[in-house]
This record gives structure tokens, C-alpha cells and sequence, in this order.
């Protein structure tokens, strides 16, 4: 495999395209196929090996172009070195004519003496511990040449020594922005900054400021280089890893402190979850599913052609989904809890896809065709929008959700009503609630705050968890998922 | 295959002009995955909103390869039974019943049970042979002689378990059934599977693919096709037609009106004698284009305003 697809693939994995060994292969063979000289033609058929939904579609294309545009950009820093020494040279050689030629061969002169100082120092340091001592060996014997490079303006030297000190700086590893400056430096002393310097400083002494400044005017631009290639490698990596860091805090944080910033990355976390729930169930479902051979009803239905087994019956059981009707108390600070709730149970339409969700905060109202409509993301806000907002009224809001569905509310129904408890004092009519419970499957009540203060002030909860099959704190994803979870394992 | 050992350039032109002549117009993206997937013997997941072509792919390319084209629908409940093979049990029932006394006669100087069941054991496995198998779209592809189109339609329909069973014949283009043994296809079949995105697929489903989505089409191709399709309307109403559509599709609706329903409506006006789109005529074939009573309504007062704009584009 050629290094330049290795990167990309790298570079996939980090921007959450998951690439497997076998794609890699693929677009091994596709590049091979087709060339790098057709950017289109080749971003087009990439995208098909590597790339297979449409959010990866997007970051593909967002880092092919990323990837294959950088490698322009580097042409370019490559180039800003060459054409500015060719310039220096050009008014060198414009200012003083017949000193030049002198001027370069006293360089060359110089540049052997510190070369070999510079190989002096070296086997100084090699004293040392033997890791300096391999680093400063291999940094030895790139600083002749990297002085040589930065002379004679060779690009292709510069970045292939360039690449190679970032390999084995590790470069890959960088995480965070405040490494920048360190991995440069690293990078920079790999290929040898020690003996540009030492030269320079020497020139210095010399009393040659020109060829000094010359030689410091072209490390400076190598400096550049090396700040942007180590800034792209950080756009790279740390987008993938951060993300990861910060995904593994929110599951944990409470849903009600989670900042507007982080709702789409929590949108995106749920809806993972959610995928991974659906396919653990749709699994379980498959063993349920299967037939087998139905004797009795093969008899029976083959007396009609004298008892010859003619025709086949198999045996199947019907698919129990459950029913779910949603309660949501959307007052202020339950509301982003009801937020998430909803989010979750929207993205599992494939196992559950009768979900019926109310919200209120004084009055109840149903709001599923909101979600049927606009989509769970839209959907949030405007019931919120719609039913929030007013001090919350538990008895009004039962008494309500009693006249819309109860005549719907079966013995395969469960009730989740997520909501604080708190009524401002007024009845919460837990008698309807008791009603509720005795003709649902179960009825579950999810309160995002903590259990301690159950009871305390006007919340009604010793009230109301006698009529629920169930009632459980609910305040972050992760028992968000654990609710989900049970109440799939139980409907199965 | 003539195109596929030239220049990658050249072969991926040759198949879009080839499906042109079929009437099938599509973008170089579509062609390079027919190509891709003919050098690298990869199956094409197809994946768009419903009526953007995606089944006419498979038609086009069996039309362009002079190949059967083979279907198989998929809705949830199918199992390998109806997809990959069955035995037939009528038939193998029906044969016990009437070998019945030619069983007897062939066991009659057995002694005893034992040495009936030795005499039994050497006459095979007839009853599980491939005389008794139901062979279904998949293991039809596989057994044809000449190179078929296998069109796997609407793969999100289908359970999870089927994904499964489709893994296999993806990958190594052979099915396993356990009384036979290994199906191998004679010549591999070119495989396209299509998905609404109703369920998302597994990983290792789409690992084995390539993935190809077709969006709605811009105006310009969208105008390329009708014209393909709807010849005889003129040049004047296509580009109405095509503007006002595609206006259409940046409206808040339930169901964006596909190509299919274009072309539809297109058929509708021609069918008219309609000379110019007008707001009387727009409303009474709105549900050519919209298949939602909601969208219509919200629609209804919009028409005169998409109307006129959808006039500005002839000019």
C-alpha cells in the first residue's frame, strides 16, 4: 500500500470514518485502477469504497479535499523557500558582483568548519545518556544536510527530512494546542536546528551578517513549514480524540446542566445509543420470528387430499411491540431532561414505533404529530415552546391526559411520565394515576432530581410512587439508556 | 466486456452514454461505481430518497450488459426460504406417498428393521437432492450460465437476519445450503442493492458494498431526463416544469415530489395538451407531484408565486 492512501485512511479514522482493513484494500486496488491524476474521478470513486452513509460522505469529502489540497499547500511552502533564496541570490549577485562567487565559496568553507563542529559537539553530548545519544546521532548526520538543503533551496530534501523528523518525533500523537510549540521545536531539532544555529551564530562572530541573516531568513521559513504541518496534523488527530474525551464526560453530566454547545454532539450520542439498543433488540426478536413445522395444522388442513402431507404449515408467532405513551412535563427545569427523553424514544422508531408523547407544564396537550412532522429535533423545542412556560399543575395535567387516551391504555401500554412531582401545591390526583397503573402493563415515573429530596418542599412524590410500577431518578444519559434498555428487555 | 479493459476514463464515459441510450441519464458519479464495482467485483448499495431511479439503475445496467435482470423484493418477514432456496416439501411429500409401495417391494427380503434401514441408507439422499430445490432469486443468480443483474430492492425492508444470509453471496458471490453444500456462481453476478434508509444497515453488510447515493437531480439533469423520458414535450413547458419542481423541493413537505413523479407529471401535461403551467392547471394535478393531503393544502397558496417563477425560467 503506497503511504499516501495510509495517511488518508489514518486521517478517515480520525474524522469518525470507520475504514476497515478490507475498504483499505479496495481503494488500494480503485487507486491503482484509476491514478492520483483525476482528483474528481478519484474523490468520486474513493468515496464509494470508503465512505457509507451520509455523514461519513460529508467528512470524507471534507478531508479528501483537506487531504489533497494540503499536499498543494506544501508544493507551495515548498516553493516560498526556493523562490525567496532565488531571490536573495538574484540581488546578491545584483549588489556586489565579483564578491559573490568569494562570498558563496567562503560559506561553503565555512559551512565544512561547522559542520565539523558541529560533529565535535555532537560526540561532546554523546556522553550522555544513550537515547540523546542516538538523537543526536541521527540529528548529526541530517544537520550537515539540512544545512546543505537550506543553502541550495532543495524542497523535495526539506520535506522528506521533514516527514521524517515528524515520524520520529511522533507527531501523530499531539493532542492538544498547547503541544504545538513543542512538537515543533522537537521537529525542528531533529532535523538539526542545533548546527543552523551554531552556523549562524558562528557567521555571526565572523563579523558575515549578510550570509547570517540570509541562512536565518531561510530557517525561519522552514520554521513556518514545520508550524503548519504540525497545526494540520493537530486539526487531524485532536478533532477525533477530543471528541471522544468530551463524549465520555457527557454521558455522565446531568442532562439539565448540559450547555446549548453540546447539544448536537449529545443528539449525535443518543442517536448511537439508540442505534445500539435497536439492533440488541431486533436480535432478540429473531429468535422469536422463526417457524417450524406445525404438525397438527399440516394434518388438518391436508385431510381435504386424503391425508397426503401436501401442504405445509408453519408455526409463527407474532411480533409484540410495545406501546408507549410519554408524559412529559416540560416546565423549565424539567425540560431538558423531557428534551432527551423524547429525543431517545424518537430515535428508536424502528423497536418502538408506537410511541404517543404528551407534554405539559399547566395543560396537557399530545404532541406526536409534532414529531411526525418536523422530527424529533425541531419537534423538542416547539412543544416546549408551546406547553411550557406555566407553573406546573400535576392534578390538571392527569385529569387532561385521562380525557385524551385512557380508553386507549391496554394491558401491553406503558406509561412514562417523566416530571419532577412537584404541583405547586395543588392536588397531584394520584387516584387517576392509580387507575392508570391497573389497566397499563406498567406505569414508569422518571424524576431528575435526586432521591433525597423526594418529599421535600411541595414535591408530591411519597404520593405518587405507590401507583407506579416504577419510579426511578433519571438525570443523565447513561441511566437515560438504562431506563430505555429495561423497558425493551421486559416488553420482549 | 468490451469497455472495462480500456482507459478508466474512457470506459466510464462509454457506460454513461450507454445507459443514455437506455433513457437512463445519470452523472459520472453513477457511471465510475458501475465501473468500480465491475473491476472490482463489489456489489453497489444504492442508497437515496424513494423515486430518484435507483431501481431503474439496475434496469438500465442489465439493459446496457445484455444481462437478465433478477429481482428480489424484499419486506420484512423474508427469510431464506422465499430468497435463497426451499425445498419442495409438496413435491417431496408427494413423491413418499406414491414411492409408498415401490418401497415396499424394494424392502421386502429385508429381514427386520435394522436391515431395512441398511438397505435404505444406500439408495442417498434422494430426497435432498437438487431435483427437490426450489432455487429463489438468489440462487438463481448464482446457478444462471450467462453474467446476470441481481437487484436486491428495498434492503431496509427486510429483518436483520437476512442481512446475514446476504453476506455470503456478497462477498464470495456463493450460498451454502447445508444438505448440498456450497453453491459457487458460474459467472459472478452484478449486484445492486437498494435502501430507502428506513433502517440503517450493518456494518458488515456495507463493508462488502460500494456505496453509492443518488440525490434528488439538479436542474439541469433533472431537464436531461425529462427529456429522455417525456420527448414529445416541448422545450418551453420542460424547463416550467423542471423549475417549478425543483422550487418545490426547498418547500417544508412531508414527501418531496422524486424524479418518478416528474416524470409523471409530465406525462399528465402532455397528456393535457397543456402549452404553458398556469395556477387553475397546477392545482388541479398537484397530486401527481405531492402524495400527502397536507402537503397540498400548505402548498395551495404558494402555487401562483412558484407559478410565476417556475414562467421566468422559460426566459
Amino acid at each position: 500500500m503506497d503511504r499516501p492512501l495510509a495517511e488518508f485512511v489514518d486521517m478517515l479514522r480520525y474524522a469518525d470514518v470507520p475504514v476497515s482493513i478490507g475498504e483499505v484494500l479496495d481503494a488500494g486496488r480503485t487507486i491503482e485502477l484509476l491514478g492520483y491524476e483525476d482528483r474528481g474521478l478519484l474523490k468520486a470513486a474513493l468515496s464509494q469504497v470508503m465512505a457509507k452513509t451520509m455523514d461519513e460522505m460529508e467528512s470524507f469529502d471534507k478531508c479528501f479535499d483537506e487531504f489533497f489540497t494540503s499536499d498543494v499547500n506544501l508544493d507551495l511552502q515548498e516553493n516560498n523557500p526556493g523562490q525567496l533564496s532565488e531571490d536573495e541570490e538574484e540581488t546578491d549577485g545584483s549588489s556586489p558582483p565579483p564578491s559573490s562567487l568569494d562570498n558563496l565559496q567562503d560559506q561553503d568553507a565555512r559551512q565544512e568548519s561547522g559542520s565539523g563542529d558541529g560533529e565535535g559537539g555532537g560526540g561532546g553530548s554523546q556522553e550522555g545518556s544513550p537515547a540523546e545519544q542516538s538523537g543526536q546521532g541521527g540529528a548529526d548526520g541530517e544537520a550537515q544536510s539540512l544545512l546543505e538543503m537550506l543553502e541550495q533551496g532543495d524542497r523535495t530534501g526539506l520535506t522528506l527530512a521533514m516527514n521524517a523528523a515528524a515520524d520520529s518525533a511522533n507527531l501523530s500523537n499531539i493532542v492538544l494546542m498547547t503541544q504545538r510549540g513543542l512538537f515543533s521545536r522537537r521537529i525542528m531539532e531533529e532535523m538539526g536546528l542545533n548546527e543552523v544555529t551554531q552556523e549562524i551564530n558562528q557567521r555571526r562572530r565572523n563579523g558575515n551578517e549578510d550570509g547570517a541573516n540570509d541562512l536565518s531568513g531561510r530557517l525561519d521559513i522552514l520554521f513556518d513549514a514545520v508550524r503548519d504541518m504540525v497545526e494540520r496534523q493537530l486539526a487531524l488527530t485532536a478533532d477525533g480524540k477530543s471528541t471522544q474525551f468530551r463524549q465520555d464526560v457527557l454521558k455522565k453530566v446531568k442532562l439539565s446542566n448540559v450547555e446549548t454547545r453540546d447539544f448536537r454532539l449529545m443528539r449525535e450520542m443518543v442517536r448511537r445509543m439508540a442505534k445500539r439498543l435497536t439492533d440488541m433488540n431486533s436480535r432478540v426478536k429473531k429468535v422469536k420470528n422463526r417457524g417450524h413445522l406445525d404438525i397438527r395444522k399440516t394434518m388438518r388442513r391436508n385431510v381435504a387430499y386424503d391425508g397426503i402431507l401436501f401442504e405445509t404449515h408453519w408455526k409463527q408467532k407474532e411480533k409484540d411491540r410495545p406501546k408507549v405513551l410519554a408524559v412529559c412535563d416540560v416546565s423549565g427545569s424539567v425540560a431538558s431532561v423531557a428534551r432527551f427523553l423524547l429525543l431517545f424514544l424518537y430515535s428508536m422508531n424502528e423497536v418502538l414505533p408506537k410511541v404517543r408523547s404528551f407534554a405539559f407544564s399547566g395543560t396537557l396537550g399530545e404532541i406526536t404529530d409534532m414529531f411526525d412532522r418536523y422530527g424529533p429535533e425541531e419537534a423538542v423545542p416547539m412543544a416546549i415552546e408551546k406547553f411550557g412556560g406555566r407553573s406546573t399543575d400535576y392534578g390538571r395535567a392527569m385529569e387532561d391526559f385521562k380525557d385524551l387516551v385512557f380508553d386507549e391504555i391496554d394491558n401491553r401500554t406503558t406509561v412514562i411520565i417523566l416530571g419532577d412531582g412537584r404541583s405547586n401545591g395543588s392536588d397531584p390526583r394520584s387516584d387517576i394515576l392509580k387507575e392508570i397503573k391497573t389497566r397499563a402493563k406498567r406505569v414508569i415515573w422518571l424524576n431528575p432530581e435526586r432521591k433525597s429530596v423526594w418529599g421535600t418542599g411541595d414535591s408530591e412524590m411519597p404520593r405518587i410512587t405507590p401507583y407506579c410500577t416504577k419510579a426511578e431518578v433519571c438525570n443523565s444519559l447513561v441511566k437515560l439508556e438504562l431506563v430505555i434498555r429495561d423497558l425493551l428487555k421486559t416488553s420482549s | 466486456m468490451t469497455f472495462i479493459d480500456k482507459d478508466p476514463a474512457a470506459a466510464i464515459d462509454q457506460i454513461q452514454k450507454g445507459f443514455e441510450k437506455s433513457g437512463y441519464i445519470c452523472d459520472r458519479h453513477i457511471a465510475t461505481s458501475i465501473y468500480l464495482s465491475q473491476k472490482l467485483d463489489k456489489p453497489i448499495l444504492v442508497e437515496g430518497p424513494p423515486g430518484v431511479g435507483k431501481t431503474e439503475l439496475a434496469k438500465a445496467t442489465s439493459e446496457f450488459l445484455g444481462a437478465d435482470l433478477i429481482r428480489l423484493q424484499c419486506y420484512e418477514g423474508l427469510d431464506e426460504s422465499k430468497a435463497l432456496y426451499e425445498w419442495k416439501y409438496g413435491k417431496q411429500l408427494l413423491y413418499t406417498q406414491i414411492l409408498k409401495e415401490k418401497l415396499g417391494d424394494l424392502l421386502e427380503d429385508a429381514q427386520g428393521l435394522n436391515a431395512s434401514m441398511e438397505k435404505l441408507h444406500q439408495f442417498g439422499d434422494h430426497f435432498f437432492s437438487e431435483q427437490f430445490l426450489e432455487a429463489r432469486p438468489l440462487l438463481q443468480a448464482l446457478k444462471s450460465e450467462k453474467q446476470v443483474v441481481l437487484l436486491i430492492d428495498e434492503i431496509d425492508k427486510s429483518d436483520h437476519e437476512f442481512e446475514a444470509y446476504l453476506l455470503e453471496i456478497l462477498s464470495d458471490y456463493q450460498i451454502t445450503v447445508p444438505e448440498i453444500g456450497t453453491v459457487k456462481a458460474k459467472t459472478k453476478p452484478v449486484v445492486f442493492l437498494t435502501s430507502n434508509n428506513s433502517r440503517e444497515m450493518g456494518d458488515a453488510l456495507k463493508r462488502r458494498c460500494l456505496h453509492l447515493y443518488i440525490p434528488f437531480p439538479d436542474s439541469d439533469r433533472e431537464r436531461q431526463i425529462i427529456q429522455a423520458r417525456v420527448p414529445e414535450l416541448t422545450e418551453g413547458l420542460r424547463n416550467q416544469l423542471v423549475s417549478f419542481v425543483q422550487q418545490l423541493r426547498a418547500q417544508d413537505l412531508k414527501k418531496l415530489p422524486a424524479v418518478s413523479e416528474t416524470i409523471d407529471w409530465a406525462r399528465t401535461l402532455l397528456l393535457l395538451h397543456t402549452e404553458e403551467l398556469d395556477t387553475e392547471l397546477v392545482r388541479n394535478t398537484l397530486n401527481m407531484l405531492l402524495k400527502f393531503e397536507d402537503d397540498i393544502d400548505n402548498i395551495d397558496s404558494e402555487v401562483p408565486k412558484l407559478v410565476l417563477e417556475a414562467r421566468k425560467a422559460n426566459r
